[in-house]
């Protein structure tokens, strides 16, 4: 193919901003499998709800800045709802309990979307602010998307820096070693739970925020984004922060070039790669050997 | 022979009865019912295998049940003069194979991580069923004609009238869920639920845990794939809902409120499922919200499910009350 | 007497932390061996490593002459190797016969059989009562197993180990958690039991490995200490000073 070397770029900046995008909200999903030991399915609808939201408050209040901060915190209330009446109830119940309940919440959130929002895929403006490009070795690209890549790296910079320096992000880094410990410790563990999967929610719902004028808002955005993320805990090691991290990237490059070369077949790469890492290292990349 | 057993026989025969005088007792539209679930609950069945059974949750099974229907589509339309036992027979082998591959990378992971592998395989399933236009018609769906069953003694049965197509479902259908029953009473059988109970300790006493649990795998797709091909039968047309998530979360659904601990419990559930959404459908279009809330419900409430609503210590309570019955029978699952 | 398993130069370490430094033994037929030491000197692991459940590092073992490192745990019960669990390990929600019925069926080789039915299967049946009986288990023969006291359900755990038929068993702290006079009881039921096979015992009760083991083997921080027979050991000053005290 004798595309110009701007054509790559331009995908390879695609990919990048994709597999950011993916890293927001599959670190919260990490943070809470590594912390409670559960894969919490419905966290994939708290991404497709925090845009489903930004285009509400987009559309009503005139504002994409405001929906950052309004979006983000609907669906942290809602979820630690979720987490307090639902999700806690299944502790004592294994792993299938929990894994029944988060699936049924996602489907019915899914539902909820669909008849609140309707079928229809929705368009949310990029911010005035944002909009416009960028000349880059002979092609043109939209600010918005270096402003995807940049508002990701300050979150997770941030989450880096709350984990490794704060005293609640070493209790929580704790729980994610060993929560029986933390909590013979004497930390209050279900506050620490409840706060760490608000959190992670939080984290996707503005994954979701910043995603909607990038992509469009339609009502599978929440299963591409389970898909995604499986993909990349399977990849990239399970509860392996970093992993995921390479992983996300990894995966939004692929999607990237695989929509270049094999538009309609996109997917196939996808699971060409976690058909490989299941062979090669069932473990993902960077996780930790039973 | 005891009260217990006698009571469950006299339960059955009249069950069966029943089942063979439905399209004499009921009208048309009931029918129709009828087979969606006799259709369903094979395909509940077959999936309780994995989970109750097994203690394997797919959330993405309908792979299999949409692969069946779009194999037997398939040939209905494009093979038309192909005998319907036959294809009744291509379908679930095809599935077979489908699962030998699918299997190979599910069953090396557990838990949440196996459901959702399962998934992706049925959203790539989905995915190719919804690109390949050229030959599966993608989201618009084929049509097809129903071939006429060829008899030896009975001679030629048109499956064009509901009350034809009830009664071969019903054999069917009936056939598979037997199989199941006796699987599971075979000692590989004992082997899947015994694995299932304690895997570490069956693999040191020799059981090879990912074989037994590929196995039960292959089984439940191929009867899968069996109710698939019915339901291409049934309904005349296939799309892509046969093999989307909808459908698998359909079949979690189902399973999980008539009760994974017995093995009636999918068929009891399915019936629920099926009249409900009948039912609820006409009053509202957004019966699915329903449905959702009350699998919640069942999940933090009554994890036996329905089925533990009339659960055998009940019947065992009511017969010891007419007879000297010391109810002292464990139910083997 | 025939060497019935032979370990050669074992070394077993988990992502940098060395648990089994170079351990060479040898367990011959119809021996009683005892392995004791401190916590954490790398028994369990051991025990995991021969069964299969863990592939060794380095290092060799060989049952009856034939190299099993790095077998996987079901084909090397089936060679005849079975073990017991230190935490109980039995069927909580089968009934004690259907708990042994699992192992008898195991051992006739009938795990895939799919043509019989199972409650049918006269020899199954007959060996599953029959081993029953010897553990003691009749009257609780239809009680599903978590509802069974602790000490029956050592029993049940004893009774899945033996059921196989094995050549070599491995008890891991067969005796954990009874009170004297059932442990007296479970001494007694072992011997009975293990009588004419192989058998590697991890103990931490004294009476019991020097009451019943043929011959000692003692570890320390995943190393071989020493070996030998029950006065050899108590001789050794070096065992003295690590592990039996003032003895």
């Amino acid at each position: 193919m004798d595309l110009p070397i701007g054509i790559y770029l331009m995908q390879a900046t695609h990919g990048l901003v994709y597999g950011m995008l993916l890293f927001l909200v599959a670190s919260g999903l990490t943070l809470v499998l590594g912390m409670m030991g559960v894969l919490n399915i419905a966290h994939a609808a708290f991404y497709m709800l925090g845009a489903y939201f930004a285009y509400s408050v987009t559309l009503h209040l005139g504002s994409f800045w405001l929906s950052l901060l309004i979006s983000p915190a609907i669906v942290g209330a809602l979820s630690i709802l979720a987490e307090r009446f639902l999700l806690r109830k299944t502790y004592k119940g294994g792993h299938q309990l929990q894994l029944l309940l988060t699936f049924g919440l996602f489907f019915i959130l899914g539902e909820l979307v669909r008849v609140i929002w309707g079928t229809a895929p929705l368009t949310v403006p990029v911010p005035k602010l944002l909009a416009g490009d960028i000349s880059l070795l002979g092609m043109t690209y939209p600010v918005y998307r270096f402003f995807i890549l940049g508002f990701s790296f300050l979150i997770l910079l941030g989450i880096a820096l709350i984990l490794s320096q704060t005293r609640i992000g070493i209790i929580i880094r704790a729980a994610v070693s060993d929560a029986d410990m933390v909590d013979a410790l004497g930390t209050n563990l279900p506050l620490v739970f409840a706060g760490v999967f608000g959190g992670g929610a939080i984290l996707a719902a503005l994954a979701g925020v910043v995603a909607a004028p990038f992509l469009s808002v339609h009502s599978g955005m929440g299963l591409d984004a389970l898909m995604d993320c499986f993909v990349i805990i399977v990849v990239g090691g399970f509860g392996s922060l970093w992993g995921a991290f390479l992983a996300s990237l990894m995966i939004g490059e692929l999607n990237s070039f695989g929509i270049l070369w094999v538009p309609r077949l996109a997917i196939v790469f996808q699971f060409l790669l976690m058909a490989v890492v299941l062979i090669a290292r069932p473990s993902g990349l960077f996780g930790e050997k039973e | 022979m005891n009260n217990l057993r006698t009571y469950q026989l006299g339960l059955g025969i009249a069950g069966a009865v029943l089942m063979l005088l439905v399209p004499y007792l009921f009208p048309v539209m009931y029918i129709h019912l009828a087979v969606e679930i006799l259709i369903y609950a094979l395909f509940a069945v077959s999936f309780n295998l994995l989970f109750g059974y097994s203690g394997l949750l797919p959330f993405g099974h309908a792979a299999f049940f949409g692969a069946g229907a779009y194999v037997a589509a398939l040939i209905f339309k494009n093979f038309p003069g192909m005998s319907l036992l036959l294809t009744l027979l291509i379908t679930p082998l095809f599935c077979a194979g489908i699962a030998a591959v699918i299997g190979f990378f599910c069953i090396r992971l557990k838990g949440a991580y196996f459901a959702l592998i399962s998934l992706a395989f049925q959203m790539f399933l989905y995915a190719v069923a919804m690109k390949w236009r050229s030959v599966t018609y993608g989201d618009d769906g084929m049509t097809f004609n129903r071939p006429d069953l060829h008899l030896p003694i009975l001679g030629t049965v048109s499956m064009g009238s509901i009350q034809n197509v009830y009664y071969l479902s019903l054999a069917i259908v009936a056939i598979g869920v037997l199989a199941c029953y006796l699987f599971l009473k075979t000692p590989l059988g004992n082997s899947v639920v015994c694995v299932r109970e304690r895997d570490i300790r069956a693999s040191f006493l020799g059981y090879n845990v990912f074989l037994t649990r590929y196995i039960a795998f292959l089984v439940s797709g191929i009867l899968a794939g069996l109710a698939g091909g019915l339901f291409a039968l049934f309904v005349g047309f296939v799309n892509t809902a046969c093999i989307d998530i909808n459908m698998s979360m359909s079949v979690v659904l189902m399973t999980v409120i008539g009760g994974t601990g017995h093995f009636l419990g999918p068929i009891l559930g399915t019936a629920f499922y099926v009249v409900f959404q009948d039912w609820i459908s006409s009053l509202t279009k957004h019966w699915w919200i329903l449905m959702g809330t009350f699998f919640i419900v069942v999940v933090l409430y009554l994890q036996g499910g329905l089925i533990s609503l009339v659960s055998i210590k009940k019947i065992r309570l009511l017969v010891s009350r007419w007879s000297k019955e010391d109810g002292n029978h464990i139910e083997n699952r | 007497m025939e060497t019935i398993l032979k370990i050669g130069n074992l070394y077993k370490d988990f992502s940098g932390l060395e648990v089994l430094s170079g351990i060479t033994v040898e367990i011959h037929g119809g021996e009683r061996h005892a392995i004791i030491g401190p916590n954490g000197a790398g028994k369990s692991t051991l025990f995991n490593v021969i069964t299969g459940l863990y592939k060794p590092s380095r290092g060799k073992i060989y049952f009856l002459d034939k190299d099993i490192t790095g077998l996987p745990a079901h084909k090397i019960a089936r060679l005849g190797i079975s073990r017991s669990f230190q935490i109980i390990n039995i069927f909580p929600l089968m009934t004690v016969y259907e708990n042994v019925r699992n192992a008898i069926v195991s051992r006739f080789n009938c795990r895939f059989n799919c043509t019989t039915f199972l409650h049918r299967h006269r020899k199954i049946d007959q060996e599953t009562n029959r081993v029953v009986e010897l553990l003691a288990l009749g009257d609780v023969r239809d009680t599903l197993a978590s509802e069974l006291s602790y000490g029956r359900q050592r029993h049940l755990e004893l009774a899945l180990t033996i059921a196989r038929d094995p050549i070599l068993i491995l008890l891991d702290e067969p005796t954990a958690g009874l009170n004297s006079e059932e442990t007296r009881s479970a001494v007694q039921l072992i011997r009975q039991v293990t009588e004419g096979r192989a058998l590697i015992m991890v103990e931490h009760d004294m009476e019991v490995v020097f009451g019943l083991a043929d011959r000692i083997t003692v570890l320390n921080g995943g190393a071989l200490l020493a070996t030998g027979t029950p006065n050899e050991i108590r001789d050794n000053e070096e065992v003295r000073k690590a592990y039996l005290g003032r003895k």
